[in-house]
C-alpha cells in the first residue's frame, strides 16, 4: 500500500508539470491580456499600456513566463494577481472557505439523499415511489443550476410580497450588522444565508447520482452470492445492507478523492446567482480580466486529485491495482 | 453675570479662529430643506464587481474604494446645477496673465480622519506618487498635456501652484484630483519607493489604518460581500449644510456586492437595497409594477438622461490588400450611404426596448451644452443610401439581388462586433437585415473582445478587418473630445491608422482639437465644439447609432435626492453627503 501511494506521488509530477503547461498554453493562447480593456480607454497612452504590459512580464515569451510562474510556485508563491495587484494565494483562500460552506453541507446531503433514493430505487424497482422519485431527480438534473436559482428567488420574493417576511435571505453570505453580532449569532446568520444555495447546489446532483446507486445496486442484486445469501434464509435487511449496499457503495468511494478538487472549485453559478461570495464569480472575474495568475490558479486544482483513488482499491481487494 | 457672558463670548470667539473654513453645501443641490432632514442611519446600495484594492493609487476600477471613501473631489469640484467648477478643498484661486500657472489657496483647519491638517504636501506627495511610472497608477497620463508634464510646487503650508505646459481647457478636472496623506505614504516611498507604495492599503489592511480626507471612513470589509462605511466625524466640521449641521448626515453606509443583476433586482425589490440603477427594460417594468401595486415603496425615474457612452460602426480606411474595398471605406458618399441605413429608431425599439437616444456625433447626448443642434442628422432613409450608392457606381444588382459596380465587383463588407454584448449583436444584425434591402451584402460575426481590439487598434496600410461596431465612454464636460480619437496620430483615430491624416478634414478636425483644448474661454471653446461636429458630420469617420438612457430608482426611505431638473447620468440622482433616511 505505502508502495504503491509513493508511486501515485510519483506520476503526480509529470501530471502536474504537463497540464500546469497545457492549461498556461490554453490560457496564453486566448486573444488579448489584462490590459487590453485599457487600450480601448481614451484617457490611457499607448506607451503607459507598453510600460505596464512590462511592469507585468506580459512582454516576455511563454514559455518564459510559465517558468518564473513555476520558480514562484516552488517557493511556495502563486503568482500575483493583476487585478488586486497582491499575491494569489491571499486574494483566492478567503473566497475558497466561503465556497465550502456551501460545497460541504451540500455534499453530505447529496450522500444523504441520492444514496436511499437509489437503494430505494432498486429495492422497490418500478414502484410508484421510485417513479415519483426518479422524477422528482430529472427535474433537478434537467433545469440548470443558475436558473433554479433564479427560480428560488423568485418564491423568496414572491412569499415576501405575500407574507411581507422574507424566509430566506435572497443573496449574500451574511447579514448588514454581522460584525457586531456575537459568535454563535454570525454562525447562525451564515447558516440562514446557506440553506438555499445548499439546496439549489444539490438539487441538480441528486438525480445522477441516485440514478448510479440504483443501478448499481441492482446489479449486486442480481449476482449469484445474493441468491445465495437469501436461499441461505438470511433476513433481507441484511441480505440488502450487509451484502449488496456494501458493495455497491464501492464506486461511490472511489469518487471521495474527486471530492477535494470540488471543495475548492467552488459551487458554480449558485455562487453568482445568489452574490455568494465564493470562488466561481471570483474565477469568472478573472477570466473576463484575463487575470493570468488567479486563472491559471485554477488548473492546478485537478492533479491535486492524482494521489487520492487508493481509498477504492483499499477498499475491494478485487480491484487490482493500475499500473 | 456678566463674568459668564465674558467667558461664551470668549468662547465663541476662540472657537471662530479654531474652527475650519467651511464648505457650505447649497440647499439647491437637493429637494430636501435642513429643517427636515434627519441625522443617522444606514444607506444600502449594491455593486456588480467586487473591490479590489484599498489603495488609491494603483486602484483601476471604476467606483473604487479610494474614490467612495475621499468622496472623489480635489481642490475644486463641479457645482451640479451649473457645471461650473467650483473652489472646494480650495478657499480661492488666481489665474497667472499667461494661464499657465493656477495658483490655489488652501481651505484652513480640513484634516484627515487621524487628526493630521490636511495642507500642501498631500497634494505634492499625492501628484509626486501618481507620476511615478514604478507605481503604475491609472491617473498617471492625466498629469500630462500632450507628453509634457504638468508640475505642482508648494508656495507655503496653504498655497499650492499648478504650471502646465500650455493652455488647458481641462486645467481644472487636472486640479481636482483627490488628495492622499502625505504622513501616510511618503515615510514609505522615500523609504522603499514605488515597490513600497504597491504593497500599502490591499484589502488586507485593517480598516482602522485607511486614512480618509472625505466623508467616510471603512468600518468593514467582507471580500465578495460587503463594504461597510461609517461617517467621517472630522469631515463634519468643515463640510456643513446651510442651517449649519455638519455633513454627511448618514452614519452608515453599505455597499453590497451583487455580481448579477437579477440578484440585485430581487435585493431592490425585496427592500433590501436603496439604490439601483436597472438597465434593462424587464428590470424596469418589474420595479415599476411593484410600485403601482404597493409592494415597493420607491421612485424610479425613466429616461432621466441618456447616458454618456456611444456606440458606433467604424470602417476601416487601411486597406491596402483590398483597393477596392479600401476606397470604398475612404468614401465619404459611402458612409453617409451606411449612416442612412442605420435604423436608429428601430436600435432603440428593439434594442434599448423604446428606452435610449440616437447619436448622430461623438458628443454624446446628454452633454446637452455641447450638442450642435444645427449639423445635418444623415437618419434612416433607405432611398437616400441607395441614390449614393449609385452615385458610387452602384446601379446594377446581381442574381442575388446585390448592388455590383460596372467591373462586377459586389458591394459587400464584413461586420464584427464582440461576442456577448447582446445588444451590439442585435445592432449589427438590424444593420444586416437594413443594408440587404439596398443591396448591400453585410457579413455578420460576433468575436472574442480582447481579439476585435487587437484589430481595431492595429495600425499600418493593412488592417485586418472592414468594419466594427464598438463602443467608447469618457469625454468630460470641460472638453468632449477625445485626446486619443480625434488627433491623426491618436491610440483611438480607429478609421485610419497609418499615422497620418488622409482626408484634409482629418487635418481640420486635428488642429480644431489643439485649438478647443487650450482654449479657456469656455463659450470660444463650445464654439470650436460645434464647428468639429459640423465637419464630423460631414466625413462621418464613424457612423454613431443610439445609446441607452438613465433610469435611477431609489427607495423612499431616502431622502435629499437632486431636484429632477439636474437629475441625469452626468450627476447622478444625488449628493451622498445630503442623502438622509426619512424612515
Amino acid at each position: 500500500m505505502t508502495a504503491y501511494i509513493l508511486r501515485r506521488i510519483l506520476y503526480l509530477i509529470p501530471t502536474f508539470f504537463g497540464a500546469t503547461f497545457l492549461a498556461f498554453l490554453i490560457i496564453q493562447l486566448a486573444p488579448g491580456d489584462y490590459l487590453t480593456q485599457l487600450e480601448l480607454d481614451p484617457k490611457v497612452t499607448p506607451e503607459t499600456i507598453a510600460r505596464l504590459r512590462a511592469q507585468f512580464g506580459l512582454d516576455r515569451p511563454i514559455y518564459e513566463q510559465y517558468l518564473l510562474w513555476m520558480d514562484n510556485l516552488l517557493h511556495l508563491n502563486l503568482g500575483y494577481s493583476f487585478a488586486y495587484q497582491a499575491p494569489v494565494l491571499e486574494v483566492i483562500w478567503p473566497r475558497v472557505v466561503n465556497s465550502m460552506v456551501i460545497v460541504i453541507p451540500s455534499t453530505l446531503l447529496l450522500y444523504l439523499v441520492a444514496i436511499p433514493i437509489g437503494v430505494y430505487g432498486a429495492v422497490r424497482q418500478y414502484s410508484l415511489g421510485d417513479r415519483i422519485l426518479s422524477f422528482l431527480a430529472y427535474i433537478g438534473l434537467s433545469v440548470p443550476s443558475f436558473f433554479l436559482a433564479l427560480i428560488a428567488i423568485y418564491v423568496l420574493l414572491q412569499i415576501k410580497f405575500r407574507t411581507g417576511t422574507l424566509i430566506f435571505p435572497v443573496s449574500g453570505m451574511t447579514s448588514s450588522g454581522f460584525e457586531q453580532m456575537p459568535p454563535l449569532r454570525q454562525i447562525l446568520d451564515i447558516a440562514w444565508h446557506a440553506v438555499v444555495p445548499v439546496l439549489v447546489a444539490t438539487a441538480n446532483d441528486i438525480a445522477g447520482l441516485s440514478r448510479l446507486m440504483r443501478g448499481q445496486m441492482l446489479e449486486v442484486l442480481s449476482q449469484d452470492y445474493i441468491r445465495t445469501a437469501r436461499a441461505k434464509g438470511l433476513a433481507e435487511r441484511v441480505v440488502l445492507y450487509k451484502h449488496a449496499f456494501r458493495n455497491a457503495v464501492i464506486p461511490f468511494v472511489a469518487t471521495l478523492g474527486g471530492l477535494l478538487p470540488s471543495l475548492i472549485s467552488g459551487a458554480g453559478f449558485v455562487e453568482v446567482v445568489m452574490a455568494w461570495p465564493g470562488i466561481t464569480p471570483f474565477f469568472l472575474d478573472a477570466i473576463a480580466n484575463q487575470d493570468l495568475y488567479l486563472k491559471t490558479c485554477t488548473s492546478r486544482i485537478p492533479c491535486m486529485n492524482t494521489p487520492f483513488p487508493p481509498q477504492a482499491e483499499a477498499k475491494d481487494p478485487k480491484l487490482p491495482a493500475r499500473p | 453675570m456678566r463674568k459668564a457672558l465674558a467667558v461664551v463670548v470668549g468662547l465663541i470667539a476662540l472657537a471662530g479662529v479654531a474652527s475650519a473654513q467651511t464648505f457650505v453645501w447649497p440647499q439647491k443641490w437637493t429637494v430636501a430643506k435642513p429643517s427636515e432632514v434627519k441625522r443617522g442611519g444606514t444607506l444600502r446600495a449594491a455593486v456588480i464587481s467586487d473591490y479590489r484594492t484599498f489603495n488609491p493609487f494603483i486602484t483601476a476600477e471604476a467606483g473604487n474604494v479610494p474614490e467612495i471613501i475621499s468622496g472623489a473631489r480635489g481642490l475644486v469640484m463641479r457645482d451640479p446645477t451649473t457645471g461650473d467648477w467650483i473652489p472646494y478643498m480650495a478657499e480661492s484661486w488666481t489665474v497667472s496673465p499667461n494661464k499657465l500657472e493656477i495658483t490655489f489657496k488652501i481651505r484652513r483647519g480640513m484634516k484627515w480622519s487621524d487628526g493630521k491638517p490636511i495642507t500642501a504636501d498631500d497634494w505634492i506627495m499625492t501628484w509626486r506618487i501618481h507620476t511615478d511610472k514604478a507605481v503604475g497608477s491609472n491617473s498617471y497620463d492625466s498629469f500630462f498635456i500632450d507628453g509634457k508634464p504638468i508640475t505642482l510646487r508648494k508656495i507655503d503650508d496653504y498655497t499650492i501652484r499648478f504650471i502646465y505646459p500650455k493652455t488647458d481647457a481641462e486645467a481644472f478636472a487636472v486640479a481636482s484630483f483627490e488628495p492622499w496623506p502625505a504622513h501616510i505614504f511618503g515615510p514609505v516611498y522615500q523609504k522603499d519607493g514605488a515597490e513600497g507604495i504597491k504593497k500599502m492599503w490591499t484589502l488586507n489592511e485593517k480598516p482602522e489604518n485607511i486614512v480618509s480626507g472625505g466623508p467616510w471612513l471603512i468600518e468593514s470589509y467582507r471580500p465578495g460581500e460587503r463594504l461597510v462605511l461609517k461617517r467621517n466625524p472630522v469631515f463634519g466640521e468643515w463640510n456643513k449644510d446651510e442651517a449649519g449641521n455638519p455633513l454627511p448626515y448618514l452614519d452608515r453606509y453599505e455597499i453590497k456586492i451583487v455580481k448579477d443583476t437579477n440578484a440585485q433586482l430581487a435585493e431592490f425589490l425585496a427592500g433590501n437595497i436603496d439604490l439601483m440603477a436597472p438597465a434593462t427594460v424587464d428590470h424596469i417594468s418589474q420595479i415599476r409594477q411593484a410600485i403601482q401595486q404597493g409592494r415597493l415603496d420607491a421612485t424610479i425615474k425613466v429616461n432621466a438622461s441618456p447616458v454618456a457612452s456611444s456606440q458606433f460602426m467604424v470602417f476601416n480606411w487601411n486597406k491596402a490588400s483590398d483597393p477596392f474595398k479600401q476606397n470604398l471605406f475612404r468614401s465619404d458618399k459611402f458612409r453617409r450611404a451606411m449612416s442612412h441605413i442605420v435604423n436608429r429608431q428601430a436600435v432603440i425599439d428593439i434594442v434599448y426596448g423604446g428606452l435610449g437616444t440616437p447619436m448622430y456625433t461623438s458628443v454624446y447626448p446628454v452633454l446637452t451644452q455641447w450638442v450642435n443642434p444645427k449639423v445635418p442628422k444623415y437618419e434612416y432613409n433607405l432611398q437616400e443610401a441607395a441614390k449614393l450608392l449609385a452615385e458610387l457606381g452602384f446601379t446594377r444588382k446581381d442574381r442575388e439581388g446585390y448592388l455590383v459596380d460596372s467591373r462586377g465587383r459586389r458591394l459587400e463588407f464584413n461586420l464584427a462586433t464582440n461576442a456577448g454584448n447582446a445588444q451590439r449583436e442585435q445592432i449589427a444584425k438590424l444593420i444586416v437585415d437594413e443594408a440587404k434591402k439596398v443591396g448591400v451584402k453585410v457579413n455578420f460575426t460576433a468575436i472574442d473582445f480582447n481579439t476585435l481590439v487587437g484589430q481595431l487598434l492595429s495600425s499600418g496600410p493593412d488592417r485586418p478587418f472592414d468594419a466594427i461596431i464598438i463602443g467608447l465612454s469618457g469625454g468630460g464636460l470641460d472638453w468632449p473630445f477625445g485626446s486619443n480619437v480625434v488627433p491623426c496620430k491618436g491610440n483611438l483615430h480607429m478609421w485610419n491608422k497609418s499615422g497620418q491624416c488622409i482626408d484634409p478634414r482629418e487635418t481640420q478636425l486635428d488642429a480644431l482639437y489643439s485649438r478647443g483644448r487650450t482654449e479657456l474661454d469656455f463659450k470660444k471653446r463650445v464654439e470650436i465644439g460645434y464647428r468639429m461636429q459640423e465637419i464630423e458630420v460631414q466625413l462621418l469617420p464613424v457612423i454613431y447609432i443610439a445609446g441607452p438612457n438613465y433610469h435611477p430608482a431609489w427607495n423612499n426611505r431616502l431622502g435629499g435626492e437632486h431636484p429632477e431638473a439636474i437629475i441625469s447620468s452626468i450627476w447622478g440622482q444625488r449628493e451622498l453627503e445630503l442623502t438622509f433616511i426619512k424612515k
